[in-house]
């Protein structure tokens, strides 16, 4: 048996030799082993937490607050089936069925807020653990907070009790938590918010576009109206004044235009898209025009080299209502809002209106890089007043009132006591933050959605014309539209389906 | 028939190693000395290794290399002469007779044939396992280019479906059924002991000389982690003992396809009368330009017609093999072209294979084979749902937009006025497919070797070393004058796809085995360990935007894709133990046990190594003394087997969490790097597991004229590989796990027959088998998975259609108020749908609407019949297969029964409801109402899709004369003519091909969660050729 001993040895070769010869680790992709070991990793984890923000202002939140509100209505353009989700929104009749939706665009927006929240929780739980640099650490750790609160704000007020999840998932059992109330999330996001400040950089010091000190201020005072918490808030945005924002000088500026004039001096927090190939930009531009548009209507509007027709059904297209809030004078009005003739129209008037404040023009069709705007200076100013006014201080809140109505080209206010006053500053709030995707919000936490929505409703059932429903048999509102006029949405189907809690 | 010949010869070598192992049981007696000569019939050709043994003694001896014997023997006493494939003879032995020459006859029963199985072969009779061989005659005839095309209708229990007709492509295999949720279902193929990762069907099969297919865990748990979806071992071809042989086939001809079986579309007056009925019927003014519908009598236009045309095939091989002294050789090159029937579309591939053998000397042999190949072809995207496949969108583009234009020119854009509902813009589609190239070049090249060491009696020590290297080049570029989108206005955006994929896969097996006999007892033992590493690299590249259609390079364009461009490394590898043993007792009670152990880099850390025993008994009950003389049964076998096997196609690095690095930011006008972690690890993460168990019989009647074989079967699945759902506020959507169980069983028949032999012979084949599952599990608190048009639910079969159930359209206005409705869209003449949840509407989304299991994509049994005839120089055969009770989800109404008639539709609707005094059919509803009412009909899953898809096709007819008067230099010619999918007879409207399964975007077939989806791909064409086939 001499000879066989060399094959033995052979075999037992191979067979020690095994472990080695059977771990295969991925090449071309990082994996949990090799990542969040540097401050570098952190870094470029904390930007991965900013990347959901594109898709849920490009796509989800002007369908779930500006479009659910009176400010935007869909173009009906019977041509097409599959709409239901999105007219759903605007007609106030998302189907419920024990306390649960189906629409995507709710889901949606529940599932890109979790996944700040994810992102956040890994570098959170993990970055006290590794040693570098303490300025980039706590800049890092200010930010991750920032995104965390920004992310359950959003759920709290679309949701109301949500699941809080702090710390990173594991395994199959953790992915599920039971509801937390409104008040444990509302206190969460105060404590994220209240850590963030002392952490994050001043805007002079901060990279632009990153969230800072102001922005966390903001949001936190936000946190605090929504509250009704009045001296808490002022408190909080008081320093914002002070610390560097200005009005630009007309209200076209304030945006961020394609690319020149991002993170302006009025810019407190933008979402931040870039134009070009590498899948950074946005297209909302396109979104929310009425169709079917041809390639020639489009051209003069988007400034593209390439226009193309787009059909479908058009979204957020500025309502009746909207158009007649503003006063006579308020240059806002023209900057705002747009005209554009559609020959493929069915309406005896095919003049429609779309949101023509965003607009810049830019090289490639549907590709552009316009920041979103989340909070402008214009917006703290407004804040400002409302907590000015609701704690009795008619004139400080007045004076922050004028200074946006008078970049607007409008004299001051005639409000003079504080019932008045505070529906001022509702109105300036509407045509002020027109699109972009507060007022909603602003009807919901003043308790007014019976009030406003329900009359809204009925003149678009009287009135369909007018609300852009073409003069074809069946093309009215549909019979459901308005009977959901509930204060928070249902949650996901799909979320319900998988989490025992819900 | 050379191929026959050259079977017997390669058992009777392969006999002869096993008659010296035998030897050892003969012992010689005496009285007077007998010589002679074996010799075949009818090749008249020695035959060594033949047992001639004196009847009723342990006696006798084995016919030396030119087929002499010489042995001992009393007058009176009979020569039993025997030797595999040939019908044993029997000889007395006369007073004073020195010199008996005897030829055998070629045997009827094919019990006696060696049977390649896992590590070895085994004669057919003492097999345990549920194994059906299929040699090269009986494919040698069939003008297709893939093994599995060839194999169609010939397996029992294997179902091989041409999903498209795309040349080279769409072979869909599943052996009894097989099925997992998310790892793949194709079987292992075993290339000359290497279980190879391209593609099977790039082998040129003419290389081929037989095939078995390995379907119970007792023939294939040798295979361990890889065997669970069953294992087709391919053996290429080899040299004929003590000839050399050149040979040429040639075939040529054309295919085309019919036009009776494709789906009947409304042509252009017709697609006229049904507009001016829609605005009538809508109470709409009629758009001028369809006023009048007979305008368009004479002025069709067959869109889908014309993306069609007959293209020729032609097939060349020429095959050298030698078998002289020690060194065995085949050589094959060959040649195959097949343009496609649809326009530009083209597959050729070059192949080349060496196969040698030498032996150094009586104890080392060594062998080498090297097969190249080199494979193009070029298919624009033809396969794909609306906007994706430019035969979907031909199928229904107006025919009344013309294709030529005045001049006879192809037009390049057509539209009609907005008025007139034509939403959507058509590209010619001719242009596209002309313009469009798609196109692959393949190149693989595979190795086998070895090297065998015999160093005592019985042991071999045998160690190889195979290698396969494949290249491939994917090259898709789209000119600025065509697209395969609809509704992109022309010219469009230049687009060029690049694709470049190399892999390596090596293997190195050493196995020894040893063979002995004792008195009754014989036993094979083996032993054997193995390491195979497989690593790609892929590299694609997508730009846009060119300056000049001329120049698709990348520096011509102006735009480089960066979410389409990548780079991608895949590995793993796989250390094995193996070891078997086989044993039997007189050769009629039978008994294999054997066990791998699989270590994978695939599996979790903590989950590393697989053990997959398996065990099988048989019983000859033919040989036993009750039925050794019985005139009628020739042959009786009973065999068990039981066994575990796995799959491990579960993914490279399923188990890891990984982070995806480009998750990238913008600050500003800058891009910053961005990296989070996408998925959840799984150090558990394991194979999929299939524990089988299987009863067979085989059975032979009358001198085996009549075979019958049967097996049953039932396996359990259970960890399959699943991306378990997870709430995503875990801000994951998945976690990879083992779950679920399925159970599969069912039962396989084939009876073989030859109802007429001698001058005018017939003989026929035929199977069917039936395959059943049913989902035990799935994991916990997940009841169902759904497909695209499917539902996976537990206690049900895997993949059933899931929709809405349609009960008519509402008749009137008492139908409509008195049923379960849709809240503001249903309306006389609408769909009317089933309550199924009976809450008095009908709601559509959830788990709790109104949708159910509206039909089944698999077929209650499939069968095949395979007829052969010779008389005198004429031979004939007809392969024929079907599936029965298969339904077929027929996707392509959405669009081609769009009832807003925004594209051609189907020439049924002519007869859809208009008023309930014109009802129509009851197939299609109501047009008035837009998309609130026809959207119901089109976007809602309902059973108005789902259609029978049963089918008979005769698959080939060939017919062939041989000659016989040649002159000396050629050794046989055989002229031939083959006809390929001759005929589809089946009740299936919705396209030309039952056997269709595809996804939306026409990569590739509907998976197993999603199968039978017909989205109208490549037709199969039917094909008549001509065909020569001479050796010299």
């Amino acid at each position: 048996m001499k000879k066989y001993i060399p094959v033995f040895f052979i075999a037992s070769f191979f067979l020690t030799s095994c472990e080695d010869f059977l771990t295969v680790v991925p090449e071309t992709q990082l994996s949990s082993a090799t990542f969040f070991k540097s401050q570098k990793d952190f870094e470029q984890a904390v930007n991965s937490a900013y990347v959901p923000l594109r898709t849920i202002f490009n796509d989800r939140a002007w369908l779930l607050s500006e479009m659910h509100s009176d400010n935007t209505y869909y173009a009906r353009n019977v041509l097409f089936g599959a709409t239901d989700n999105q007219e759903d929104l605007a007609d106030f009749s998302v189907p419920e069925s024990n306390g649960t939706s189906a629409n995507t665009h709710v889901l949606n927006q529940w599932r890109q807020d979790y996944l700040i929240i994810a992102r956040t929780n890994q570098i959170l739980s993990l970055i006290d653990e590794v040693d570098f640099d303490a300025a980039a650490k706590a800049n890092i750790k200010g930010q991750a907070l920032f995104l965390r609160a920004f992310a359950y704000f959003e759920l709290v007020r679309y949701f109301g009790d949500v699941p809080l999840h702090l710390t990173p998932v594991g395994s199959r059992e953790e992915a599920a938590l039971p509801l937390s109330d409104e008040a444990e999330v509302y206190a969460q996001i105060i404590s994220d918010l209240t850590a963030a400040i002392p952490l994050l950089l001043n805007k002079s010091k901060q990279e632009a576009g990153r969230a800072t000190e102001g922005s966390a201020r903001t949001l936190l005072g936000n946190v605090y109206i929504n509250l009704k918490k009045w001296g808490e808030a002022e408190q909080v945005l008081s320093p914002v004044t002070t610390g560097g924002y200005s009005l630009m000088g007309s209200y076209d500026l304030a945006f961020s235009k394609n690319s020149s004039n991002k993170n302006n001096a009025e810019s407190v927090f933008e979402v931040q898209y870039l134009e070009g190939s590498a899948g950074l930009n946005g297209n909302f531009m396109y979104q929310f025009m009425p169709r079917p548009i041809s390639a020639a209507e489009l051209k003069p509007i988007m400034g593209t080299s390439n226009p193309q027709n787009i059909d479908g059904e058009g979204n957020n297209i500025p309502t009746p209502d909207i158009i007649a809030a503003y006063e006579d004078g308020d240059t806002r009005k023209n900057a705002s809002i747009g005209y554009v003739e559609l020959k493929g129209s069915f309406r005896a008037n095919k003049v429609y209106p779309y949101i023509k404040k965003f607009q810049s023009n830019h090289s490639q069709h549907n590709n552009h890089g316009m920041n979103w705007p989340v909070y402008r200076y214009a917006e703290v100013l407004l804040f400002l007043a409302e907590a000015s006014n609701e704690q009795g201080k008619t004139s400080a809140a007045a004076g922050f009132l004028n200074q946006v109505r008078s970049r607007a080209g409008l004299q001051a206010t005639t409000a003079s006591n504080q019932t008045d006053l505070r529906e001022a500053i509702f109105k300036e709030r509407r045509v002020e933050l027109a699109f972009e995707n507060k007022r909603w919000f602003d009807i919901q936490r003043t308790d007014r959605i019976q009030e406003i929505i329900g009359a809204y409703g009925r003149r678009i059932i009287a009135n369909p014309l007018d609300y852009y429903y073409p003069p074809l048999p069946g093309a009215v509102p549909r019979n459901n539209a308005f009977t959901n006029l509930n204060k928070y949405y249902a949650y996901p189907a799909a979320e319900s389906d998988l989490s025992p809690y819900f | 028939m050379k191929n026959h010949q050259s079977f017997r010869v390669k058992f009777r070598f392969i006999g002869l190693l096993f008659i010296m192992l035998c030897t050892s049981i003969l012992s010689f007696g005496q009285t007077q000395s007998v010589r002679g000569v074996i010799n075949s019939n009818p090749e008249n050709e020695p035959v060594p290794g033949a047992i001639v043994l004196i009847k009723g003694t342990q006696k006798g001896t084995v016919t030396d290399f030119d087929g002499k014997f010489t042995i001992e023997a009393s007058p009176g006493e009979i020569l039993v002469i025997s030797f595999v494939g040939y019908t044993t003879k029997e000889v007395a032995v006369i007073a004073g007779q020195t010199n008996i020459n005897v030829s055998l006859d070629i045997s009827t029963s094919d019990l006696s044939e060696v049977v390649v199985v896992g590590y070895g072969s085994q004669i057919k009779k003492e097999v345990t396992g549920a194994i059906q061989t299929v040699n090269e005659a009986e494919l040698k005839d069939l003008p297709v280019s893939s093994v599995a095309q060839k194999l169609q209708g010939r397996l029992a229990g294997v179902q091989i479906n041409q999903t498209t007709g795309k040349p080279g492509q769409g072979m869909s295999v599943r052996i009894r059924g097989q099925l997992s949720v998310s790892g793949g279902s194709d079987p292992l193929y075993v290339v000359d002991g290497f279980p190879i990762t391209g593609d099977i069907n790039q082998i040129n099969p003419d290389e081929i000389q037989d095939i078995s297919v390995l379907k119970d865990a007792a023939s294939t748990s040798l295979y361990g982690s890889r065997a669970a979806n069953g294992v087709v071992l391919i053996t290429t071809k080899k040299g004929k003992a003590g000839r050399t042989d050149v040979n040429l086939n040639v075939y040529t001809g054309f295919q085309n396809v019919p036009v009776k079986g494709r789906l009947e579309m409304m042509n252009a007056e017709e697609f006229a009368q049904f507009k001016k009925e829609y605005y009538e019927d809508a109470k709409q003014t009629v758009p001028d330009v369809f006023q009048n519908p007979a305008q368009y009598r004479d002025k069709n236009n067959d869109w889908y017609d014309a993306m069609l045309k007959t293209a020729p095939i032609t097939s060349y091989n020429l095959t050298l093999t030698s078998n002289k002294e020690k060194v065995n050789t085949a050589v094959i090159a060959g040649v195959f072209d097949q343009k496609g029937v649809v326009v530009n579309t083209d597959y050729q591939r070059y192949s080349l294979r060496m196969n040698t053998d030498y032996q150094v000397s009586d104890k080392i042999n060594i062998g080498v084979n090297v097969a190249p190949n080199y494979v193009y072809d070029n298919t624009p995207r033809t396969d794909g749902t609306r906007g994706t496949g430019i035969l979907f969108n031909a199928l229904h583009t107006w025919p009344v937009m013309d294709i030529y234009d005045s001049n006879g020119e192809l037009t390049y854009f057509n539209r009609f006025p907005s008025n007139t509902g034509n939403i959507f813009a058509y590209p010619n589609w001719v242009r596209s497919a002309q313009e469009i190239t798609n196109e692959t070049r393949r190149t693989n090249v595979l190795t086998n070797t070895y090297a065998e060491w015999k160093p005592i009696k019985g042991l071999s020590l045998k160690s190889t070393f195979n290698v396969e290297v494949s290249n491939s080049r994917f090259f898709s570029f789209s000119p600025s004058t065509a697209t395969s989108r609809i509704n992109v206005a022309i010219p469009t955006v230049a687009q060029s796809n690049r694709d470049d994929y190399s892999s390596l896969s090596w293997l190195n097996e050493n196995i020894a085995t040893y063979r002995t006999a004792i008195n009754d007892h014989s036993l094979e033992a083996l032993v054997g360990f193995s390491n195979q590493k497989f690593r790609f690299d892929r590299t694609a590249i997508q730009a846009d935007t060119y300056a000049d259609d001329r120049l698709p390079t990348i520096q011509g364009a102006i735009n480089i894709n960066r979410n389409a461009s990548f780079t991608d490394v895949g590995e793993w590898s796989l250390t094995s133990v193996f070891s078997r043993l086989n044993y039997n007792f007189k050769g009629k009670y039978l008994l294999t046990a054997s066990v791998r152990t699989d270590g994978s880099s695939r599996f979790g850390s903590d989950n590393r190594w697989g053990v997959f025993p398996s065990t099988s008994i048989g019983w000859v009950i033919s040989d036993e003394g009750f039925l050794q003389n019985n005139s009628t049964i020739s042959f009786a076998k009973l065999r068990a087997s039981y066994g575990v096997t796995g799959n491990n196609n579960i993914g490279n690095y399923t188990q890891y969490a990984l982070v995806n690095n480009t998750i990238n930011a913008a600050f500003g006008n800058t891009v910053a790097a961005g990296s989070g972690i996408i998925s959840l690890q799984n150090s558990n993460l394991g194979w999929e597991t299939t524990s089988q168990f299987d009863l067979g019989v085989d059975l032979g009647v009358w001198d085996d004229r009549l075979t019958f074989g049967y097996d049953y079967y039932n396996k359990n699945t259970t960890n399959l590989l699943y991306a378990v759902q997870i709430p995503q506020e875990s801000g994951f959507t998945n976690f990879n796990d083992n779950i679920g169980e399925i159970n599969f069983w069912g039962h396989e028949f084939a009876i073989n027959l030859i109802p007429i032999t001698g001058q005018f012979s017939w003989t026929v084949n035929t199977n069917l088998s039936i395959n059943r599952n049913v989902v035990k599990s799935l994991a916990d608190g997940i009841d169902r998975v759904y497909g695209s048009y499917h539902i996976t639910q537990v206690g049900q079969p895997f993949g059933q259609f899931y929709g809405m159930v349609k009960l008519g359209n509402y008749a009137n206005a008492e139908d409509l108020a008195n049923s379960p409705k849709i809240p503001g869209r249903s309306t006389v003449g609408s769909i009317k749908l089933k309550d199924v949840n009976g809450d008095g509407r009908i709601t559509y989304g959830g788990d709790n609407d109104d949708r159910a299991i509206i039909g089944n994509p698999f077929p209650d049994f499939i069968y095949g019949i395979v007829n052969n005839f010779k008389f005198k120089n004429f031979d004939a055969s007809i392969t024929a297969s079907g599936s029965q009770g298969n339904q077929i989800y027929m996707r392509h109404l959405y669009s081609t029964a769009n009832l807003d008639g925004v594209f051609n539709m189907v020439a049924k609707a002519k007869n859809r409801f208009r008023s309930p005094e014109n009802p129509g059919d009851g197939i299609f509803g109501t047009t008035v109402g837009g998309g609130n009412v026809t959207g119901i009909e089109r976007d809602w899953n309902n059973s108005n899709f789902v259609w029978d898809g049963s089918y008979f096709t005769v698959r080939n007819i060939t017919l062939g004369y041989t000659f016989t008067k040649l002159p000396k230099s050629v050794k046989s010619a055989r002229l031939y003519f083959s006809g390929q999918n001759m005929w589809v007879f089946t009740p299936y409207w919705g396209g030309s091909n039952p056997e269709v399964s595809m996804q939306n975007n026409g990569q590739g077939d509907g998976g197993n969660l999603s199968p039978g989806v017909d989205l109208a791909p490549y037709p199969i064409p039917r094909t008549l050729t001509f065909g020569v086939n001479v050796t010299f």
